[in-house]
């Protein structure tokens, strides 16, 4: 997988991060892994259409995920329900939102699905045997989020260039 | 009289927080749409003055609801709120006849410009 995939993901996290928290995410030491797999609690799984497709999914515990969600809600979860689920995700689907943007800046014109929560550790999720790179990210006061980036180029826009 | 917005998105979260900033700033929310197809259904039952939109949504998409919309009612005001910035997008819904866009994450301050904007043209 090409790595100018991966930093859209990256550079879109930081901006909405410090958009929602009000806080810049540091990020860590990217690793590979041979597929989509997560060791994390709460999972929100975006898929990715287009001239490069595959998933991307973003993986943090059960803590980072109240925090973010109280932030987000203005107001303190206190059991992780239906609308702090919502926020969740839809924190992914703006990240993989702004990183499609930035992707089309280099030329690669995808759209993304509505995304899916996933709670639960040491799930395997694709059946695509796409290899995923793995972006570690701290966040402060907040915990760690780790972004799982497993795309690949489309045969006929390969073919094309 | 306040004006009336018709909230579209699938998201539980974008419709509590886009209602909350609206509601605070006078405006009446009439509805909430879940996908394009609740969309276009409640927009012909309520006659909003304004929809804000997804693009993103199981069923049918935000950009699909919005020709669907204008073409019942060639002066719809329809705001798209959504993730995705990218230029084809923009330029399409533009071209479907969208009078703004918005891009998320978003201060609440930009909505209410947006809607403004729009409802004073």
């Amino acid at each position: 997988m090409k790595v100018e995939y991966i930093s859209p993901f990256v550079e879109a996290s930081i901006t909405v991060f410090e958009m929602l928290l009000s806080t810049s995410p540091e990020r860590g030491q990217l690793s590979a892994r041979p597929q989509v797999f997560t060791s994390q609690q709460v999972n929100i799984v975006c898929g990715i259409t287009g001239d490069v497709e595959g998933q991307v999914i973003y993986g943090m515990s059960i803590v980072a995920a109240d925090k973010i969600a109280s932030q987000m809600l203005g107001q303190s979860i206190v059991t992780f329900d239906q609308l702090a689920a919502s926020a969740i995700a839809e924190l992914g689907n703006m990240v993989s939102g702004n990183a499609m943007t930035l992707l089309s800046n280099q030329g690669y014109t995808c759209d993304i699905t509505p995304p899916t929560i996933v709670k639960g550790t040491n799930v395997k999720i694709s059946t695509l045997d796409i290899p995923a790179l793995v972006i570690p990210m701290k966040i402060k006061d907040v915990g760690d989020l780790e972004i799982n980036v497993s795309l690949k180029e489309r045969e006929a826009k390969k073919a094309v260039a | 009289m306040a004006k009336r917005i018709l909230i579209t998105d699938d998201a539980l979260f974008m419709r509590v927080t886009l209602k909350n900033i609206l509601t605070q700033h006078g405006y009446e929310v009439v509805g909430e749409a879940q996908n394009g197809a609740e969309a276009v259904k409640l927009y012909n039952e309520l006659k909003p003055d304004l929809v804000t939109m997804d693009i993103t949504m199981p069923e049918m998409d935000g950009i699909e609801a919005l020709k669907e919309i204008k073409a019942g009612d060639g002066g719809a005001n329809v705001v798209m709120c959504t993730a995705m910035g990218q230029k084809n997008m923009v330029v399409e819904a533009i071209q479907a006849g969208a009078k703004d866009f918005i891009v998320k994450p978003f201060q609440p301050e930009r909505v209410i410009e947006a809607v403004e904007k729009v409802l004073a043209a």
